[in-house]
């Protein structure tokens, strides 16, 4: 324990003069599942491209195990699995085909994982993947990830496209294998619903900086958020420092704050604010993505 | 590792490889059944005396035959590969990046160089029922540049289609046509013998110029 | 690896538009030279020019000094050995010349005309030839059956079984053989046509140099051996087939000398005349009632041999033009290519890198400021110059082919 399985330094990318970060580091620990959350643009698929060594990032360098992600040896490379976006495979093959090209690359191939998610599907058996559903491909992608008993599995936005059940059984039967396996996942995600339930770290990226790196239950039990009603609606608390995120429609104020209650409160009455109906509003992952990063 | 990765290129390219060969060898075959038939209609030794003093050739249609081999092959091996950008699964491969380009290479290589071999000795033995080796031989001059067009194309197409920027593939294009023509030059029988050894240093120097846009790709040129 | 892959891709594609950029360039500004046609004239002992381009201008080489030309029925008549029968349709061709009276019949017995071409040389020459029977008595020559080559010996093969007649191989070998023919022959010379006026065979060269004239008579082998000078070699030979039935061939030496061939009594007689090269070179010779003209054309020159019919010298004129290399077009070329190369060439059938440098080195000019361009173009980049010295030589060295190279294949590398 302690290790860190990715070890992402002073990371600068730009698209020709338009920035995408500047100096992000990102450390992710064996064993723990780090979701990166962001809304589309905010550079997750060019973190998962300059992990998997199919971008040259400007300046920094990310480390997985050790190695410079842009030259990675193919002894690493075997103990990373890899989900690209949409869950994309050699869709010209059916699934026994690709089980086939596969195992003959990984020492540790073990088809066991592979065929017990494949006898879920109802695919036939000489039925290419190009002819599967969204959701019977991302299985067959999950399925070759676990076959391939890697140590460290990047993900890049496995929900997209998943009908809600597929997405609940992706995320469950991935949390599993993760937490029994001591597995590390580095994982992106624009869709925020459901990833509470399988990460243990959020990085929350916006348009050009980080908004939030830390363990998920800390950051969902210290972002808070509070609704009150003012008399006078011409209130802006949007430049407060103690403010990540403030929403107004009339007179009703939405706050998304670090602090607590009683500071929220004091501080109202320090200015005297008016306000009526002050509460807390309990919020999800979904919820706090959003306060965080607002609705733009 | 390596039947894995040439079993997968089979995949790809099977149907197409074996219908263009097919096509190869009907195309030899037609040859021979016009042979046959001049033979009937005109006098052998008319027939001779054309092909040795008229500048006729006999097998002019195969001129093209390896380059539809050698580009089906290369559009089938490839374009998949770019599809989805699917060609990040074949670089996470625990294999070094560029040896699995060359791996991929060879395989087709390997098939191009099946294949011509069969459409050659189809062709030979044929030749050698009506015609001998002094009619053979200038033919077979003839057929080279031909076969290594195949492979040229086979390796120029390739290059484009893994460059990952459309400017570039553009670019490529323009290259090509400036090189490709010089294999189907037209000539009399026997007359690519000084420059058919060249050619195919030419033919290995592109061999692997897929290693550039593959390089180009990974780096995520864009 | 992958560097080296671009530096191959550099390569070829220098050597691709050393090809293409060239011959689009000649495409759009090559202008055609045309090259003066000469005649001898017995009637005026003169040489009779015609040159094209603006208007036909008839003239010769007395009149042209004074800027006189002729007209057509003049110039017509100063040749009438080539226009006889529009000289008999005007009514003024002359009943003698030079004191000799003129048959037309005789006339057109004793003209002759010849014609080889660099091409015929310079290429992939058949090693089967059908032998012909000399004395089929029949009024027209047939295709023999088999088709005959001279390697280790002599073999005749059929063409309906594609296979050798032993036989008759045997037979001609052991001829040849007796006769001192050295296997194989270097060069096999005839005319391998059914449309002659009768067939005398091949003139065969064999492998120390000695030449044999090689026929078969009522389907026997006929061989000769011809004496030739010591240290003579051929580098072409020609056969012909004319009326007057003087000699079997031209004969090219490899020191540039023209020879004929007489028949029956096999007298090899030189020409007194020089530099006769048909590698490189269009030789045309013609032969009349009194003199042969033997005219070289080649790359911006011309130069015409007369010679009388007991083959001494008369006359000789010679002139030079401008070639493409003087034009305009040609000298800025040189400027902006340091080499063409040409897959095809006027002079050869065969396909091959024909390389062409160009000399002086103008084109370095254009080289440097390109490779200046490109040096200014990666500065702006930021990048390392160490990187692109290579480059940067290409250019220099390449030109605008080395300098699209470079561009095409962006030298973008990453440690």
């Amino acid at each position: 324990m302690g290790n860190n399985a990715i070890e992402c330094n002073n990371l600068t990318h730009y698209y020709g003069n338009k920035m995408v970060y500047e100096n992000l580091n990102i450390h992710v620990k064996e064993g723990s599942i780090l979701g990166l959350l962001g809304k589309n643009g905010t550079g997750k698929t060019t973190t998962i491209n300059i992990l998997n060594g199919f971008l040259q990032p400007r300046n920094g360098e990310c480390l997985i195990y050790g190695e410079n992600s842009q030259h990675l040896t193919p002894a690493t490379k075997a103990r990373i699995g890899f989900l690209i976006e949409g869950h994309i495979q050699y869709a010209f093959m059916n699934i026994h085909q690709i089980e086939k090209f596969y195992s003959g690359f990984y020492k540790r191939w073990d088809k066991e994982p592979y065929w017990e998610l494949m006898s879920k599907l109802k695919v036939g058996k000489n039925q290419k993947i190009s002819t599967m559903s969204c959701g019977q491909r991302s299985q067959v992608a999950l399925g070759l990830i676990l076959a391939q008993d890697p140590d460290l599995l990047i993900l890049d936005d496995f929900s997209a496209g998943l009908d809600p059940g597929y997405r609940r059984l992706f995320i469950d039967y991935l949390r599993e294998y993760a937490k029994t396996k001591r597995k590390t996942i580095f994982t992106t995600s624009h869709i925020i619903q459901d990833m509470e339930r399988l990460i243990d770290d959020v990085l929350i990226m916006d348009y050009n900086r980080v908004l939030a790196q830390r363990n998920v239950h800390e950051f969902m039990r210290d972002f808070k958020q509070f609704y009150f009603e003012v008399e006078a609606p011409a209130i802006n608390l949007s430049n407060e420092e103690f403010v990540a995120n403030f929403e107004k429609i009339h007179n009703k104020i939405e706050i998304y704050t670090y602090e607590s209650e009683k500071f929220v409160k004091g501080y109202l009455k320090k200015k005297g604010i008016a306000h009526t109906n002050f509460k807390k509003i309990e919020m999800g992952l979904e919820d706090a993505f959003i306060g965080l990063t607002g609705k733009y | 590792m390596w039947k894995s990765v040439a079993y997968k290129e089979w995949l790809k390219i099977r149907w197409f490889f074996i219908l263009s060969t097919i096509f190869g060898v009907l195309a030899v075959g037609y040859i021979f059944l016009k042979v046959q038939y001049d033979f009937k209609f005109n006098d052998p030794n008319n027939y001779w005396y054309v092909l040795l003093f008229m500048k006729v050739k006999y097998f002019s249609i195969l001129k093209f035959v390896p380059l539809i081999i050698g580009f089906a092959v290369s559009v089938t091996q490839y374009f998949p590969e770019t599809v989805d950008k699917r060609i990040k699964l074949t670089f996470h491969l625990p294999i070094n990046e560029n040896k699995i380009l060359l791996i991929m290479m060879l395989f087709g290589t390997a098939c191009l160089l099946a294949s011509s071999t069969l459409l050659t000795l189809i062709f030979y033995v044929l030749s050698t029922i009506y015609f001998p080796v002094d009619i053979i031989i200038p033919a077979l001059i003839s057929i080279t540049p031909w076969l290594l067009s195949g492979f040229a194309i086979y390796y120029l197409v390739a290059f484009i289609i893994l460059e990952p920027m459309w400017k570039y593939r553009l670019f490529y294009l323009v290259f090509a046509s400036a090189i490709f023509p010089i294999f189907l030059e037209s000539s009399i029988a026997g007359g690519f013998a000084p420059v058919n050894m060249s050619l195919a240093v030419l033919v290995i120097g592109l061999s692997i110029s897929l290693l550039f846009s593959g390089y180009r790709f990974r780096k995520g040129e864009q | 690896m992958v560097k080296l892959s671009r530096y191959f891709l550099v390569v070829i594609a220098v050597i691709g538009f050393a090809i293409v950029i060239p011959k689009f360039y000649w495409m759009a500004f090559e202008k055609p030279i045309r090259s003066p046609f000469i005649m001898w004239s017995c009637i005026d002992n003169d040489f009779m020019i015609t040159r094209s381009g603006d208007g036909l201008k008839r003239t010769s080489r007395n009149l042209e000094k004074i800027g006189e030309t002729l007209t057509r029925e003049e110039y017509e008549q100063k040749l009438p050995f080539l226009y006889v029968r529009q000289l008999l349709m005007n009514g003024t061709m002359p009943d003698s010349i030079n004191g000799v009276d003129i048959d037309t019949h005789d006339i057109s017995q004793r003209r002759t005309t010849f014609r080889v071409r660099p091409k015929e040389i310079h290429s992939p020459l058949p090693t089967l030839y059908p032998l012909f029977e000399s004395q089929s008595r029949r009024a027209n020559l047939e295709m023999p059956k088999d088709f005959f080559r001279i390697t280790w010996r002599m073999e005749f093969i059929d063409a309906e079984s594609n296979k050798i007649n032993e036989e008759k191989s045997r037979m001609f070998s052991a001829v040849l053989y007796k006769r001192g023919f050295k296997f194989p022959a270097k060069s096999i010379n005839g005319l391998p046509t059914t449309r002659k006026s009768c067939d005398e065979g091949y003139l065969v060269i064999d492998s120390k140099d000695q030449l044999f004239h090689v026929k078969m008579i009522e389907a026997k082998p006929f061989v000769e051996k011809v004496k030739i000078p010591n240290g003579l070699k051929f580098k072409f030979i020609k056969c012909v087939d004319f009326n007057t039935k003087l000699f079997y061939a031209y004969l090219f030496s490899t020191d540039n000398h023209l020879y004929i061939l007489t028949q029956y009594d096999y007298e090899l007689i030189k020409f007194p005349i020089e530099n006769i090269n048909p590698e490189l070179n269009e030789i045309k010779i013609y032969g009349d009632l009194f003199n042969f003209n033997i005219i070289s054309v080649g790359v911006g020159f011309l130069k015409s041999d007369i010679l009388d019919r007991d083959y001494k010298l008369v006359d000789q004129y010679s002139e030079t033009w401008e070639v493409i290399d003087e034009q305009i077009e040609g000298k800025v070329a040189k400027f902006l290519f340091p080499a063409e190369i040409k897959m095809t060439n006027k002079k050869s059938d065969f396909i091959k890198f024909n390389v062409e440098t160009n000399k002086p080195f103008n084109w370095l000019i254009l080289s440097s400021i390109l490779a200046i361009i490109h040096f200014i173009i990666l500065k702006r980049g930021k990048d390392k110059l160490t990187k692109h010295v290579i480059d940067l030589g290409i250019i220099a060295l390449t030109g605008i082919f080395g300098f699209i190279a470079v561009n095409i294949f962006p030298n973008k590398f990453y440690d």
